[in-house]
């Protein structure tokens, strides 16, 4: 079966599994106390009512007053502070629901700012993250130097490392402040940072709900803000690390699937035409928005007959492709198990970076690896050094799907 | 000023403005309802507590009272099916709220649960999608052909618009059968399906929260569950199509410029360093020359700017190849078709230099 099917076939085991267990586990740790909590409030509330001597209905009534002015206790929410802070939850799909729009009309723009603005949030988010990372990585890069250490290069483990350290101290800092400034202990702070920052935003814990502190804290409110986006930025930056790629890696392969194809078929007819498919490799992250058709323009350059000069291209070319040969060869050797977690978060340090080379088309340049002895550069062995380098500038410009002749 | 940092700082400068926008039509929106709604409900309060009697704590205890049992209304939240629900709003991210857990253990363990589980269904959701798209293209592609269409290429255009009637049609049939089930109006069950599959889970609006639903109503419950999953995927799909590509766009760009810096380095390197790749080098590390100046390059670069690191460990491989293939070339050196592993070696003894060291040609 193809790759990416047995990889999505797992993922998707695997993610139901993930939920049976956990459903499992939630079930073991909260339903006693879940149990015993039910009864003593219907106790008391029974308790409450002989007390006062409450009908069933009257105290329905009650519960409903008291119910709906829930939101309203914890001061106003739809003023501007409020709002932004309504803002804040929607873009970056926290949605605490501490304040939800009751309006008809609220409820359509949400949907509709919603619409727009989350993916907006989520491309910000990642491209600050990217930028955060190589920062940090050029910074590391200087300390190592600095050290005078003998290998500056930084590596992937060293990413990993620091973005997960900014990630807990992220979370510790917003613990202690808001331990201090909501009066819940630091656990509970934690816990509500680690809800927010992951945008699940139960509700169960809300900042600024205490005091009116909307209102009233302006600056309170203002680290609020900053620290949802700071937070998120940092998280983001740490996914855009680890967990980006994976999110690509069926459509690299279905990319490469592609190439490959279209380089055996262009292989299959010596000099013949190599007529572009329709390869349906569109969300592919680097290619131009025409996806399939615009493929086509390509066949007139790569295979029209040449003679000689062809045939001896060929010759060069499998010669140069045996390094690509064997990179795919051990590329497949890595995915014959389906894996999720590809090898290049393995500890090896040499292996992270030629990892990084497998987990992407090595066909496919743009995709930074250095299989490039792909259908670009057959040519003689003398010229070939000037010109299989000089060959390596045209297809940066264009997507992979150019087939540049000798 | 590069083209990344632009685009970030825009994009940064964007959202910020949109969340000012926001907040503003938000307030224009809903401030008024609220104000008018809490005199309301506050005169009532007076009255109620007047009719009853009730002193300032009574009422207190009371309200204390009713908030802890509301979110035992809507029945049981953690047996079976209620925590396979709760599961649910953890690992995409939805997290009504409905049930939040009440130990510390739960909370502890939902924390880990999240940890391991969200990048789980992001990356589960992704590849899902990827292949429906992949489908929906093939089939398209086989319907254009069978209505002998002469141009039988899908283009980004028709899968979006598929996409995009996809989400919509989810939308529709979630909101269909919520409205029904749960007793709400259409518009807002459909509300409530957008903030579900949007994964931001306000909570205002939470299905199987009639009493025992959970409990009672399997098939329900299962077609719940089922909806919000394939919900994900059709709304997962439209990402991967049309969102994905933006979120690696900074990175590609850092890819490419290093490729650009790199083949500028070669092209002035080569010319004077032509011969040497003809001549068998001393070391493995004499034939990188060109890779070296590459790599001398980025992380030497006169420019003031960062961007050196980013051929620290992104283009060795890179380098493996070109000079890889040097070898290949050179009339002498054989050695390069017979043994794939000195590409291996050679990396790995790339590597061990450090990156701006200067190997003398």
């Amino acid at each position: 079966m193809k790759r990416q099917n047995v990889r999505t076939l797992s993922l998707i085991i695997c993610t139901f599994t993930y939920l049976l267990v956990g459903a499992a586990v939630f079930d073991a740790l909260e339903s006693k106390k879940e149990k015993t909590q039910k009864k003593k409030v219907y106790d008391r509330k029974q308790e409450l009512m002989n007390t006062y001597n409450l009908s069933q209905f009257n105290f329905d009534e009650l519960e409903r007053v008291v119910l709906q002015l829930k939101p309203h206790k914890a001061g106003v929410q739809w003023k501007f502070a409020g709002s932004f802070y309504f803002a804040i939850t929607v873009i970056t799909t926290i949605g605490y629901g501490h304040a939800a729009p009751s309006t008809d009309g609220g409820k359509v723009f949400c949907m509709l700012y919603a619409l727009l603005g989350i993916p907006l949030t989520l491309v910000m988010f990642q491209s600050l993250g990217e930028r955060i990372n190589t920062l940090v990585r050029y910074l590391l890069h200087r300390l190592k130097k600095c050290l005078g250490m003998r290998r500056t290069e930084v590596s992937m483990v060293n990413m990993v490392a620091i973005g997960f350290i900014s990630c807990m101290s992220t979370l510790c800092i917003g613990a202690l402040s808001f331990s201090f400034f909501e009066g819940w202990s630091f656990f509970h702070a934690y816990y509500y940072c680690f809800i927010t920052l992951t945008t699940i935003g139960f509700g169960d814990y809300v900042a600024l709900q205490k005091d009116h502190a909307l209102q009233t804290n302006p600056k309170y409110v203002a680290f609020c803000f900053i620290y949802i986006l700071t937070g998120l930025t940092v998280i983001g930056a740490f996914l855009n690390l680890v967990v980006l790629r994976f999110m690509t890696m069926n459509s690299e392969d279905e990319k490469r699937d592609a190439e490959q194809r279209a380089l055996l078929s262009r292989n299959g007819q010596a000099g013949g035409h190599n007529q572009m498919r329709c390869t349906p490799d569109l969300p592919s992250s680097s290619s131009a928005a025409s996806g399939c058709g615009g493929g086509s323009g390509n066949s007139g350059v790569g295979g029209a007959g040449r003679g000689l000069r062809n045939v001896y291209a060929e010759v060069l070319h499998f010669q140069s492709m045996c390094s690509c040969l064997w990179y795919k060869s051990r590329e497949k050797l890595q995915y014959s198990i389906p894996m999720i977690i590809p090898r290049d978060l393995s500890t090896s340090d040499t292996y992270m970076e030629q990892g990084e080379a497998f987990s992407s088309d090595p066909l496919h340049p743009l995709h930074s690896n250095g299989c490039i002895c792909s259908m670009h550069h057959p040519h003689s062995a003398i010229s070939s050094v000037s010109t299989g380098l000089h060959s390596l500038t045209p297809y940066r410009l264009r997507h992979s799907k150019r087939r540049s002749s000798i | 000023m590069k083209k990344q940092n632009v685009r970030t700082l825009s994009l940064i400068l964007c959202m910020f403005s949109y969340l000012l926008v926001g907040a503003a039509v938000f307030d224009a929106l809903e401030s008024e309802t609220e104000s008018a709604r809490r005199r309301i409900l506050e005169l009532k309060r007076t009255e109620m507590k007047k009719k009853y009697r009730f002193s300032e704590d009574d009422y207190r205890e009371i309200e204390r009272v009713v908030l802890q049992a509301d979110p035992h209304r809507a029945g049981r939240q953690w047996k079976f099916a209620g925590s396979f629900y709760f599961a649910i709003t953890v690992i995409t991210t939805i997290g009504y709220g409905h049930a939040a857990p009440g130990t510390d253990s739960g909370k502890v363990f939902c924390m880990f649960y999240a940890v391991l589980g969200i990048p789980l269904t992001l990356v589960m959701f992704q590849s899902l999608g990827e292949r429906m798209n992949t489908f929906v293209c093939y089939l398209l592609r086989r319907v254009k052909q069978c209505l002998g269409l002469r141009r039988t290429e899908v283009s980004m255009e028709n899968m979006v618009l598929v996409g995009f009637l996809s989400c919509i049609g989810t939308l529709c049939v979630g909101a269909a059968a919520f409205s029904h089930y749960e007793a709400w109006t259409f518009f807002h069950a459909y509300y409530y399906c957008f903030i579900t599959l949007t994964t931001i889970g306000f909570g205002d609006f939470v299905a199987l929260q009639k009493k025992e639903d959970l409990q009672e109503k399997t098939p329900y419950v299962a077609f719940s569950f089922m909806y919000i999953l394939v919900g994900l995927t059709v709304i997962g799909a439209f990402l991967n199509l049309v969102v994905l590509r933006f979120l690696t766009m900074n990175t590609e760009d850092e890819r490419r410029d290093a490729q650009e810096r790199a083949s500028i380095k070669r092209k002035r390197g080569l010319r004077s360093h032509i011969n040497l790749s003809l001549r068998r080098p001393e070391s493995p590390l004499g034939s990188l020359c060109s890779c070296m100046c590459y790599r001398l390059e980025v992380c030497e670069s006169p420019l003031p700017s960062h961007r050196e690191h980013s051929g620290c460990n992104i283009n060795s491989v890179y380098c493996n190849s070109i000079s890889y293939r040097i070898q290949s070339w050179s009339p002498r050196d054989n050695t390069g078709l017979s043994s794939p592993g000195s590409t291996l070696s050679l990396g790995h003894n790339f590597r061990e230099y450090p990156c701006c060291r200067r190997k003398s040609v």
